[in-house]
């Protein structure tokens, strides 16, 4: 019998991977202790060692610690959504908003804001407090579910190509995402401005309620992501090909898509459609991981966590009060990242 | 009999690509697919594999249509190697050929050493062993070629439709193919059906061989009697004349090239 030569020649992957672990806890650690708030290291060490005074207290434990969960929470999800959207509509460019599931959230929440506000309180101005906002999440995921499977469903009725999702998604997205726009534009002002910090992508004011939203959504997905991972291996390939190695493709394309959209939906729910993270951590993961291809998840996560996290430490630090969204760094940091990837690539 | 195609049509948007197509395929047996470009052959071999809906007639395994069996218990019968496939540009020949295994191993089973032997096998047949690192967006044509060979192999089906193997190797890796094509169907008692263009390498390997011309069926039958029905002249639209090679074996078939006969008269005048 002749011995399989490993795939060794690629270090790079197997030593990254505890490297951006150790990015990670860095980052969560900054965060906890870089803020607005001016805290004293001994003030937070004593908070997370289950004392310290109440302000100090209620600065880590219902601000920063609830913040940094949420936006780590949701970094995973939308790297991982387009992780999956990449591989099986073969198309590098993919991430969350090509199935419209921004889109979908967007005009389900701006819809929720304008109905809840005029239903409440006929004739004037709400306060912004006043608003339903502990909804939001479950409205955005509706919202985008619902824009994911029209996209869906328009596309099935052909063939379910990749091209054609593609192509159908970019479409809805487009009418929807108009349909939202004409709205706010429409509509009162002072509300607009709850809604533009949502559209933004903002993990201002997020408690630990975003973040118990969150999880149950990351640990079903990425537990549903394990048995599938074979074939997520062949979706890579075009359909007759995937089929002829014995894979059933419709199922197997549909569950898939079915488990980016559900991923993004929530995480776009809870912190508002953060651009890029879903397109370019998993280009960071591939370079990364290299001929191991195994790397790719567990990169693509930790990675996920990191950008969200340091984004938002970024925005946070960079103008004190006047935070910048975390969309606004992610978007500005991302531009950059994409071009410095594409030219690595021949 | 194993597979069967009877009166398979397969129509793209109403043009009729192949018509009423029938093939009898037995255990152990070469069966070689020839036809000028366009005349079905790719389309037979996908309506075969279950990839096409064929709009009349059908392809049936043991007795079961090919499109009514689930795809991993196909994939376990009948490999299928498509004419001009791509794959991922960070797929290296070895993960490839992991592929391959897929119909045995599933989405969970681990695989076990059988596995890991038969992958090995798969590449030292196609003479991959020091490429299966390699990236495929690094190979040659060829070379890429006989990843994907192997990967089919690896399945280790019953059935292997390969579409055009040799297209892009060398001579020397055309003969290595071709032998062991020739292998698999006698040591292993694999069924082969594969289109080729290389008319000779189709005559000395297969034990039958089937002409196709504008999706239609001109010859079935063994491929020494081909020689005799002057088909070859016609559908391909050249000259030349089937020369004997040796007592039992297909003869040659010489063809005649345009400019020999103008570079003839060149130097003869
Ligand atoms: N996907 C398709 N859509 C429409 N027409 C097709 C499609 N695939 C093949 N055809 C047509 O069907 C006919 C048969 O094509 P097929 O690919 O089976 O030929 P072939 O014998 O394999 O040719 P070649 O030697 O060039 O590989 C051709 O006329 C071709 O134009
Ligand atoms: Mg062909």
């Amino acid at each position: 019998m002749t011995p399989v030569p490993g795939i060794a020649r690629n270090r790079r992957g197997l030593s990254s991977l505890p490297a951006l672990a150790g990015l990670l806890l860095l980052t969560l650690g900054l965060s906890v202790f870089l803020g607005v708030a001016d805290l004293s290291v001994s003030d937070i060490m004593s908070v997370l060692a289950g004392n310290g005074s109440p302000e100090a207290q209620s600065i880590i434990l219902d601000i920063r610690l609830p913040r940094i969960v949420t936006g780590g929470l949701a970094g995973i999800h939308f790297a991982v959504a387009g992780l999956i959207l990449q591989t099986i509509t073969r198309n590098p460019l993919a991430d969350p908003s090509i199935m419209g599931v921004s889109q979908g959230a967007t005009l389900s929440v701006t819809l929720f804001l304008l109905f809840s506000v005029f239903l409440r309180d006929p004739g004037t101005t709400a306060r912004i407090t006043e608003m339903p906002l502990e909804w939001l999440p479950a409205v955005g995921m509706v919202g985008g579910l619902i824009a994911g499977a029209a996209v869906y469903a328009l596309a099935f009725r052909r063939d379910l190509g990749p091209l054609r999702i593609t192509l159908c998604g970019i479409a809805i997205g487009a009418v929807l995402h108009a349909i939202a726009i004409g709205l706010i534009a429409g509509w009162g002002s002072a509300r607009i401005e709850v809604l533009l910090e949502w559209l933004s992508g903002s993990l201002y004011a997020r408690s630990w309620e975003h973040a118990l939203f969150l999880a149950p959504f990351t640990i079903a997905g990425l537990l549903a992501l394990l048995p599938i991972r074979r074939a997520l291996d062949l979706l890579q390939f075009e359909a007759p090909v995937a089929r002829s190695f014995g894979l059933p493709y419709r199922q197997h394309f549909s569950f898939a898509l079915f488990l980016s959209c559900g991923l993004a939906a929530s995480a776009v729910g809870a912190v508002g459609p953060i651009v890029f993270v879903g397109l370019i951590v998993p280009h960071l993961a591939r370079a990364l991981a290299g001929a191991k291809t195994q790397l790719l998840l567990p990169l693509t996560v930790t990675l996920g966590a990191i950008t969200i996290t340091s984004g938002d430490l970024i925005g946070r630090l960079v103008s004190q009060a006047d935070e910048i969204p975390i969309g606004a760094v992610t978007a500005v940091c991302g531009v950059p990242l994409l071009i410095a990837l594409l030219r690595r690539t021949p | 009999m194993l597979l069967a195609c009877s009166k398979l049509t397969v129509t793209y948007g109403g043009r009729i690509a192949l018509k009423s197509f029938d093939l009898t395929l037995q255990p152990g047996e070469v069966r070689a697919l020839i036809g000028p470009n366009g005349s079905g052959k790719s389309t037979a071999l996908q309506a075969m594999a279950g990839l096409l809906r064929p709009s009349g007639g059908r392809a049936v395994i043991d007795g079961v249509a090919v499109d009514a069996i689930p795809r991993r218990r196909l994939a376990r019968q009948l490999a299928y190697l498509p004419q001009q496939p791509t794959a991922p540009d960070e797929m290296t020949v070895a993960q490839l050929v992991r592929q391959g295994r897929f119909a045995h191993v599933g989405l969970l089973r681990s695989y076990s050493a059988d596995d890991e032997a038969t992958i090995g096998w798969a590449l030292e047949s196609t003479g991959l062993l020091a490429l299966a690192d390699r990236p495929l967006r690094e190979l040659s044509g060829g070379e890429r070629q006989r990843a994907w060979i192997s990967a089919a192999i690896a399945q280790e089906a019953r059935i292997l439709l390969l579409d055009e193997p040799t297209s892009f190797l060398d001579i020397g890796y055309q003969v290595e193919i071709i032998d062991l094509v020739y292998r698999l169907s006698r040591e292993r008692g694999v069924s082969i059906v594969m289109a080729i263009h290389d008319l000779n390498q189709a005559m000395s390997v297969c034990d039958r061989i089937s002409l196709l011309a504008k999706g239609e069926t001109v010859f079935d039958g063994d491929p020494k009697d081909l020689a005799e029905t002057g088909l070859i002249e016609t559908v391909f639209r050249v000259r030349g004349t089937f020369v004997p090679i040796a007592p039992n074996a297909p003869p040659h078939f010489d063809v005649e090239l345009a400019h020999r006969q103008m570079r003839d008269g060149v130097l003869a005048r």
